[in-house]
């Protein structure tokens, strides 16, 4: 996993897999990364093969601890077809912005 | 030409134990996926199942609790080509699984796990055990004959007559899927059809059944049907159609609970569960649908919905070597359904509709029982009349009625239709018609009983109804009672110089029972002061909590104690009817009952009441007494 800090953006990426395995190790280093007040939040999920529901769990607490601060846009990079059906199975697809680039 | 498709006699497994850790539960899920992936499942199925293999094994781990933290959770693969099957043993005090878990909200961060698993596999199941619980999740899968295209040599390519070999096999399956396009859509025009025709017409069973049965072959190819409803006991089977009529004789007995069913549609309304027949194998003599011939298949199926059985279906061939296909299975079945649902569906509806009749006839009932007792009776000179009426249900066929035919006389009536509601309320309010009519040429109590017979004889014959009357002429001048009876129960009065109550017995045949009756009368002086009881029989058959009646001695004994110098008859009336009440107690009541009396108020009488301006009020169990006018 790679997370970068470029301006107001914070860019997370190289994601191979989002489990229960290395979900809370996602969620420590991503909530670290917030304490610079990004305005832009990006994860790219291109390369993220599998995700389970403590992976979307991870996600939802990035969500959560966004909340508090309006503004922020929260942004979901590129997700292959099938973590795509998983979001948008659970609803979550609700909560990001999907952009494909 | 595709390759023979294959299904192996056991499926291919995998089993593994794992740590209970995460990083074990992650291993876990990528092995199970390579293994479904070596058995040739495509890339998209395969996140499917490695997702639900790694939320149960995650389940598995994180809520292991105490000394099973040590013990190794299972994991397994089960793949055939038409099914995969995943489980996973885990070690946890268990959960309960609802049958169908709703999304989760995207706002919450649990319970998505098991929603995901349910919403991906075809059938979960959770079996809870004392040591370990297995989670079951099955996925029914296509089976398509993989064409060789998917396995190409790139050194060795496929020729032209290859190609045109599969293009003929990929057209023949365009034609097998355009036909089965076609007989679906069919089945749905038919049962919508079926559905505008059932919207209608009123008896829409028996003709609705007919058309879809027509249909029904015509769809299936198949050449004949028999068609069974239950019967209402449900201990029956008979043939309610079939495509031909020696197909259509023959009742089907259902052995009692226990019992041995004979026959396939017996048997198939026992289990509730479809099956296919080849006569050939059956080797029972009785066997009613060898009525199809020597060589007869087909498929029986249940009508049922929602565990309700309403009959059964049988359908198939003469030929059973051209058995019914796979698909003509399912358009059989989808009929039986939709025959089972509608039939129920109508069932309810003429229940509903007979439930609105009984209100509407009671409500009509109610109208009718208004009109049936007078709302005044006549007071002459120094006597008074009132009366008292009560039903065992909403409306009865006892009434009474007094007519004054001048200051000095007046006729007193009572009767009883035998048969209660509606209908005996009806021959009631004809007959009061008629006596107010005939009383106006005759006052004479035999004369007015016969004309009352011959007019209402036909009616009454035609529908095995009688009526019971007694009508009693009083001169109150000559103080002469002329008393005739049609069968009725006796009167009582007082007479001169007696101080016990005398009892006038009459005979007569009942109104109706024959067309030319005569009736006898009888006379006598009335005592002063004067009382006169006329009454039905319900009021002396009344019975008490011990089952006693109430009775002729017991009336008596009560009217020389109670009709006393000075009393008005709506006294006594109420006092009879404290009386009557008193008796019965909390016991049922089981006939109608009504009395009319009669008594001389004399000298000293106690001041009448001012006439109520009420209107008659129906309450069961209670009496309804009309005005004095």
């Amino acid at each position: 996993m790679k997370i970068e800090s470029q301006g107001e953006c914070l860019s997370i990426s190289e994601i191979h897999e989002l489990t229960a395995q290395n979900s809370a190790h996602f969620r420590d280093e991503v909530q670290a990364a917030l304490k610079g007040s990004p305005a832009v939040i990006e994860i790219n999920l291109s390369k993220t093969r599998f995700m389970d529901s403590s992976g979307l769990g991870a996600l939802f607490a990035l969500y959560r601890a966004t909340a508090q601060s309006p503004g922020v846009i929260l942004r979901l990079l590129n997700p292959m077809p099938e973590i795509q059906q998983l979001l948008e199975l659970t609803q979550m697809q609700q909560l990001f912005e999907i952009v494909r680039r | 030409m595709a390759a023979p498709l294959l299904e192996p006699a056991r499926p291919a497994t995998l089993r593994l134990a794992f740590s209970p850790d995460l990083a074990s539960a992650r291993a876990v899920s990528i092995a199970i996926r390579t293994f479904l992936a070596e058995q040739g499942v495509a890339e998209k199925e395969l996140f499917s199942y490695e997702l639900c293999i790694s939320e149960a094994s995650n389940n598995a781990v994180e809520y292991a609790e105490g000394y099973a933290r040590n013990l190794k959770p299972v994991a397994e693969a089960l793949f055939t080509p038409s099914q995969i099957e995943l489980r996973v043993t885990d070690h946890t005090a268990g959960f309960v699984l609802p049958e169908k878990i709703t999304a989760p909200s995207p706002l919450t961060d649990r319970g998505r796990g098991l929603f995901l698993i349910q919403s991906v596999m075809d059938e979960v199941r959770y079996l809870r055990g004392t040591k370990e619980n297995i989670l079951v999740m099955r996925k029914k899968r296509r089976v398509v004959p993989t064409p060789a295209a998917g396995e190409q040599d790139p050194f060795n390519p496929p020729s032209i007559e290859k190609y045109q070999q599969h293009l003929s096999e990929s057209s023949a399956q365009m034609a097998r899927m355009a036909d089965e396009l076609q007989l679906r859509s069919e089945t749905l025009s038919s049962i919508f059809r079926c559905c505008a025709e059932l919207g209608r017409i009123d008896n829409a069973s028996e003709s609705f059944e007919k058309r879809l049965l027509v249909d029904l072959l015509h769809l299936t190819s198949a050449d004949w049907y028999v068609l069974r409803m239950l019967s209402p006991d449900g201990r029956k089977l008979p043939v309610a159609a079939a495509s031909e009529p020696d197909l259509g004789s023959g009742v089907i007995e259902l052995p009692a609970a226990g019992g041995t069913p004979g026959g396939i549609e017996a048997s198939v309304a026992a289990s509730l569960t479809a099956t296919r027949f080849d006569i050939r194998e059956s080797s029972d003599p009785s066997e009613p649908l060898r009525a199809v011939g020597p060589e007869g298949a087909g498929l029986v199926c249940p009508l049922c919905f929602g565990g309700t059985l309403v009959g059964t279906i049988a359908v198939g061939r003469r030929n059973g070597d051209f058995p019914l296909g796979r698909l003509q299975d399912e358009v059989i079945r989808t009929f039986a359904e939709f025959l089972a649902i509608q039939t129920l569906n109508i069932r309810r509806q003429k229940d509903e509709v007979r439930n609105l009749v009984i209100a509407r006839e009671l409500e009509i009932a109610q109208t009718i029982q208004h009109l049936l007792l007078p709302r005044t009776l006549p007071q002459l000179s120094g006597f008074s009349v009132a009366g008292g009426w009560q039903s065992a249900r909403e409306v009865g066929g006892d009434f009474y009625d007094a007519i004054a035919l001048d200051d000095q006389s007046l006729l007193l009536m009572i009767a009883d239709v035998m048969g209660k509601g509606v209908p005996a309320a009806l021959f009631a309010t004809t007959m009061r018609g008629l006596l107010l009519g005939l009383a106006a040429r005759s006052s004479d109590p035999s004369q007015l009983l016969s004309g009352l017979n011959r007019l209402l004889y036909k009616e009454l014959s035609s529908v095995s109804m009688f009526i019971t009357a007694q009508i009693v002429h009083v001169d109150l001048k000559t103080r002469k009672l002329t008393a005739a009876s049609a069968g009725h129960c006796p009167l009582h009065f007082v007479q001169p110089g007696r101080r016990s109550i005398s009892t006038m017995q009459i005979k007569g045949l009942p109104l109706g029972v024959l067309p030319d009756t005569d009736y006898p009368h009888m006379t006598a002086l009335m005592g002063t002061p004067a009382a006169v009881l006329l009454y039905t029989d319900g009021l002396t058959d009344r019975r008490n909590p011990a089952g006693k009646v109430y009775g002729q001695t017991r009336l008596k004994t009560w009217l020389r104690l109670n009709a006393i110098p000075g009393r008005s008859a709506t006294e006594v009336r109420d006092r009879l009817a404290t009386e009557l009440n008193r008796f019965r107690g909390d016991a049922d009541m089981s006939d109608d009952q009504a009395f009319l009396i009669l008594v001389e108020e004399g000298a000293g009488a106690m001041q009448k009441a001012p006439p109520s301006k009420r209107r008659i009020r129906l309450r069961r169990g209670s009496f309804l007494f009309p005005s004095t006018a």
